[in-house]
């Protein structure tokens, strides 16, 4: 009998296929009235000799019924669960807003960097500038034609937009004593018409270091330094004697052109050399207007344009592009 | 400049290729910026011989030639009708590259192969005047004079073997403005002296101070003036090898008397005039200020109203000629001049420069006085141009010179300090190594004593005043790349490195933040520039309209950049721009540096939609609470906690809303969405929501170095409440009072919905917080809590008209 409604539940179960025939299952062998139920009701009719085996198995019966039906159960109600969309993993990603430095910047920044690592400062200085910081105070005497290597744009008689950044040369040397080691970054103006060349406006970066023993060597060797780190360790480089009136000895830095390596193109003019940089010791007058005794203390200065240096990197051809903003171009970066 | 090799060979022997020349002459200081090598464009030019003309076979109008070219003899085939044997003719070779093709509409060069020409083979090509680009006449090919020898390159026959080279001269350098200065450095790299030009005069019997006179009244501007009497002399065209050095050097030809003083000009770098001297009243030269505002008419045919600065040469009854400058109309060199009084002078360099400026008028002779010229030279250049006028012009030249030169200038005489130079330059040069070097650019030293020489600086090197000047020629002749590149600089680390940190970390915050970094120009449109609300500084010399005054705010120069990219179809715009901005303190004194106030700042900009459109993701345009967003986020990344907004109902600024930003208790800068009329006055009509700040405030509030605060060590309870309020309640009004009230437990309160609709009514709107409260020794406990919310619940139905929602 036992074995009877064990099978006829095993075959019951393997046919039951939705959850409706699983309930008719349950009803059927697992309710009250079940025929286990039933089976555990005729138990009392039983000799009691035979009871507690009886007992036994009957027990075993039900907890193998329930498992096995617990189990079909897990099965037909997965079954019957409504099927998940599959996840498509080739769907593009949530979009972020990527954000750029301005290429100006970038290269203002790594020449700071370096310089930083050689121990100079970072100083700043007005863009409005007064006639005696920008040109007399470096040497440029009134009525003087080295005034014309720098077309000015005038705000007053005396008051003007800075030519270039050696002005703050002479408010770093006011305002410290030596050892003086900073480099000076910010705008400039020139009056000079916009073309795929020039701009009114561009930036430069200065250089001063003015301290007891400071030499021409030694001005070379900070600037190879430099070189190096900035446009690789392989270029080669030269200097060569020029002129501005608030050094002396003066020099403009050629580096081999990294665009042909050195063979000549139209970047270099066909010579080979790009011109990076001007310096020189720093002009006794001008120590002199920075209260600082020449005869004591030496230095040198340097200057260089950003925007050049940049058009070549990126290959830029025409600076205009750098301040129109435009994000497609920003972007790039 | 344009210097001609050719020239400075007189000078000077040397041999270098054009490469050699630009390299070592870069090396010195005179940068050779170009050249051009005339002798190449007549590469594969010969002169050649025509020996045999026959007809050629198959066409009427073609020669089949036999040209003698020196080593061989050529078949040509020639096309023009003047062709004959026996003449000289210009042959171009096989390689040769023709200049200007006759029959192409653009005339391009083209390169002469061999080819076949109707059937026949040519191995070269007759040239005419213009197929070898020295004149228009096409009409049949240049015979040449029959003196001229088959075989010579072409170059070689017209003289123009001659390499011209374009030196940039550093303003210092007035004494290479001539062949003669950049010979002397020439000669430096060859280690060779100059040879001047030897002058030899024939001069007549009659004294020139016979019939001339030169007096000067303003021996300051003017400390010397040199002249000659020259008679009889024949106006006619130059020879032409001086039409030809002057055309090399760029420089036109007009006839021999001008032409000549334009040479020696070339040659010795001297400026010198030539005046009609029937034309000067009473045959008197008298050197003299101009009178404020008077009238006078130059060369070039300008009338030019004088200062009372302005040095004048002047004869008896009127001004003939800018001294220094430009020479007048009314005493100028005719085809009628018989008699010329010729002169160089010497020029205060200043008053040569301030005249020039103000007369806007830059001569050659103007540049090389303003730069200094050479008070020795005066001599040399009218003894020079005299003998070339005798020789050109058949000029009687009459005895003496009329040298007026009241103050005799000395060379000057510079101590030199032999460890001073060592110590500049950073090498170890002795005593004689620096004189050799010196004496190698004619700077003669006497030794002072063992560290000290006496250096003499001839006058043509005016830029040489001090000892410093000397030590850069030292450097500069011993050369900067013999100089030791030190690589070991001794840097002092123990020096404190002051480096602008907090700019650099806005930006890399910003740049996190997904916003692009701009730049802009600080010059604007006035109108332009005005929008920032402020009076603009304009600049008195603009370079174009749109870039004459100074911006007072970066807010217009963004807008014409978002401008910029809508036109370019970009949209959704997140950006920032640190830069400075400019205004005058107090406008009643413009002359003043310190009324000049330049204030860094930050402005960022948002416009478009929230998020770039994508798959699922909900669009929407920006707004102020994006910004606000924005700007709360980049204020609390640098710390600033103690900020606060004000805000404004009717703002008659940039934007509106106008949210008002102060940090520590001082104006840091707003916020807001930029007004209408603005952002239409630059063209802009989509809405774009801008913040600026000031750098300086944000810095100064700036707490670079925190302190850590333990965490909380019991946890925390978290309660809702939400509140029905008038609509036009400010929800910061109910957080304040939340806030308050809820002191000490409450630790946070974030609005999490704000509801207005059916439950609500029009006119009512909920809001509901989320608030935490917490304490830091116990854990807390719901009757506390409850205590606490039942403290807010009261205040804020009371304070703020509201009523709690259960």
């Amino acid at each position: 009998m036992l074995e009877q409604v064990k099978q006829e539940f095993i075959t019951a179960l393997q046919q039951a296929e939705t959850p409706q025939q699983l309930e008719q299952v349950r009803i059927a062998f697992l309710s009250r009235s079940g025929k286990i139920a039933q089976l555990f009701e005729g138990m009392k009719t039983a000799a009691p000799a035979e009871k507690p085996a009886l007992g036994k198995s009957l027990n075993e019966l039900r907890q193998f019924a329930q498992t096995q039906f617990d189990e079909k159960k897990l099965v037909i109600e997965e079954a019957a669960k409504p099927k998940e969309i599959p996840f498509d993993v080739t769907l593009p990603g949530r979009p972020k807003h990527v954000g750029t430095k301005h290429p100006i910047t970038q290269v203002m920044e790594e020449m700071v960097r370096i310089f930083v690592g050689m121990g100079f400062s970072v100083e700043k200085g007005p863009e409005i500038e007064s006639d005696y910081y920008n040109f007399e105070a470096l040497n440029f005497p009134p009525d003087h034609p080295a005034r014309d290597m720098q077309d000015t744009i005038f705000i007053q008689d005396k008051i003007l937009l800075r030519t270039h950044t050696s002005p703050v040369q002479i408010r770093v040397m006011e305002n410290q004593k030596p050892p003086i080691r900073a480099v000076m970054p910010g705008w400039v103006y020139r009056n000079e018409a916009t073309s795929a060349r020039s701009l009114v406006a561009f930036h430069q970066i200065e250089g001063l270091y003015v301290d007891k023993g400071v030499t021409f060597s030694e001005l070379k060797g900070t600037l190879v330094a430099f070189a190096k780190q900035f446009y690789g360790s392989s270029i080669k480089y030269r200097f060569r004697p020029s002129f501005f009136p608030f050094t002396e000895p003066s020099a403009e830095m050629d580096i081999t052109c990294y665009i042909c390596g050195g063979k000549g193109c139209r970047i270099c003019k066909h010579s080979g050399w790009l011109e990076v940089l001007g310096a020189g010791m720093v002009h006794p007058h001008v120590l002199k207007n920075g209260n600082i005794d020449p005869e004591e203390y030496t230095g040198y200065a340097f200057g260089m344009g950003i925007e050049r240096t940049a058009m070549l990197r990126y290959n830029i051809d025409d600076i205009r592009i750098l301040y129109e903003n435009d994000v497609r171009f920003l972007k790039q970066f | 400049m344009k210097v001609s090799q050719k020239w400075l060979k007189e000078f000077v022997d040397f041999q270098m290729t054009p490469e050699q020349f630009t390299e070592e002459l870069s090396m010195l200081g005179l940068e050779v910026e170009s050249y051009e090598d005339l002798a190449k464009k007549y590469n594969n030019f010969v002169v050649g011989e025509v020996l045999q003309k026959e007809k050629h076979p198959k066409a009427d109008r073609l020669s089949f030639c036999k040209v003698n070219v020196g080593e061989k003899v050529l078949d040509i085939v020639c096309g023009a009708p003047n062709v004959a044997a026996g003449q000289k003719v210009c042959v171009a070779l096989i390689g040769a590259l023709i200049p200007h093709d006759q029959h192409d509409p653009e005339g391009k060069p083209f390169v002469i192969t061999n080819a076949k020409i109707r059937g026949v083979e040519s191995f070269g090509m007759l040239c005419s005047v213009c197929e070898l680009d020295l004149g228009d006449d096409a009409s049949g090919i240049l015979v040449l004079d029959a003196s001229a020898v088959p075989g010579t390159p072409l170059a070689d026959y017209f003289g123009m073997n001659d390499v011209v080279y374009e030196v940039g001269i550093t303003p210092n350098r007035a004494d290479c403005l001539s062949h003669i200065g950049v010979a002397r450095e020439v000669g430096v790299v060859v280690n060779k002296k100059i040879t001047l030009p030897n002058i030899e005069l024939k001069e007549s019997a009659v004294p020139a101070t016979d019939i001339a006179s030169v007096e000067i009244l303003d021996a300051k501007r003017c400390p010397r003036y040199s002249a000659r009497v020259l008679r009889n002399v024949k106006i006619a065209p130059s020879p032409k090898w001086l039409q030809d050095r002057l055309t090399s050097v760029g420089i036109r030809s007009i006839n021999n008397i001008v032409d000549v003083t334009n040479y020696v000009l070339m040659e010795t770098g001297h400026p010198l005039h030539a005046f009609d001297l029937d034309k000067l009243a009473g045959r008197k030269i008298i050197v003299k200020t101009a009178s404020e505002g008077q009238k006078f008419v130059t060369l070039d045919s300008k009338e030019r109203t004088l200062k009372s600065d302005t040095l004048m040469i002047c004869d008896g009854e009127k001004p003939v000629a800018i001294g220094g400058v430009m020479g007048g109309e009314n005493t100028e060199i005719s085809s009628t001049t018989t008699n010329v009084l010729l002169e160089a002078a010497f020029f205060n360099s200043a008053n040569i420069r301030r005249t020039s400026k103000y007369l806007g008028l830059s001569t050659e002779a103007a540049y090389r006085f303003e730069r200094g010229a050479d008070i020795d030279m005066t001599i040399i250049a009218v003894n020079r141009a005299a003998q070339l006028m005798q020789e050109l012009a058949g000029a009687e030249i009459l005895n003496g010179i009329i040298d007026v030169y009241p103050e005799k200038q000395e060379p000057a005489k510079i101590v030199v300090r032999i460890p001073r130079v060592n110590s500049i330059i950073g090498v170890s040069l002795t005593q004689n190594q620096i004189i050799s070097l010196l004496e190698k650019i004619e700077l003669i030293s006497v030794v002072k004593s063992n560290d000290e020489l006496l250096v003499t600086i001839p006058n043509f090197r005016t830029d040489i005043t001090e000892e410093i000047d000397v030590i850069e020629e030292v450097a500069r002749v011993f050369g900067y790349n013999n100089i030791e590149t030190k690589t070991h600089a001794s840097i002092d680390f123990t020096q404190t490195i002051r480096t602008d940190r907090f700019q650099n970390e806005i930006r890399d915050y910003l740049i996190g933040a997904g916003f692009h970094e701009i730049l802009s120009i600080a010059l604007r449109q006035e109108t332009v520039a005005r929008l920032g609300g402020v009076q603009p500084i304009k600049v008195l010399n603009p370079v174009s309209a749109e870039m004459e005054a100074l911006r007072t705010s970066l807010i217009p120069g963004a807008l014409q950049v978002v401008k910029h990219n809508l036109n370019h179809g970009v949209k959704d715009l997140r950006l920032f721009e640190i830069g400075n901005v400019f205004t005058l303190k107090n406008s009643a004194d413009p002359l003043n540096h310190e009324n000049y106030h330049e204030e860094e700042r930050l402005l960022v900009v948002l416009s478009g939609l929230h998020q770039t459109a994508s798959y699922g993701q909900p669009v929407r345009k920006v707004d102020v609470l994006d910004l606000k967003g924005e700007v709360s986020a980049l204020l609390s990344k640098f710390n600033l906690d103690n900020y606060r907004f004000i805000y404004y109902d009717n703002p008659k600024t940039l934007t509106d809303p106008r949210i008002d930003i102060e940090i520590n208790g001082t104006y840091g800068g707003f916020f807001g969405k930029t007004q209408k009329h603005i952002a239409h006055a630059l063209d802009v009509e989509e809405e774009v929501f801008v913040c600026e700040l000031s750098v300086s405030a944000m810095r100064n509030a700036w707490v670079r170095e925190r302190k850590f605060s333990p965490l909380p060590k019991f946890p925390s309870v978290t309660r809702d409440l939400a509140f029905t309020v008038d609509v036009a309640t400010p929800q910061q009004s109910i957080e304040d009072v939340i806030r308050k009230v809820g002191r000490p437990l409450l630790q946070n309160v974030m609005l999490f919905d704000m509801y207005i609709g059916q439950q609500t009514g029009a006119s009512k709107k909920s809001v509901a917080y989320t608030m935490e409260f917490q304490a830091a020794d116990h854990t807390l406990i719901d009757d506390e809590v409850d205590a606490a919310v039942k403290k807010i619940v009261e205040a804020v139905q009371q304070q703020c008209d509201a009523v709690v929602r259960s």
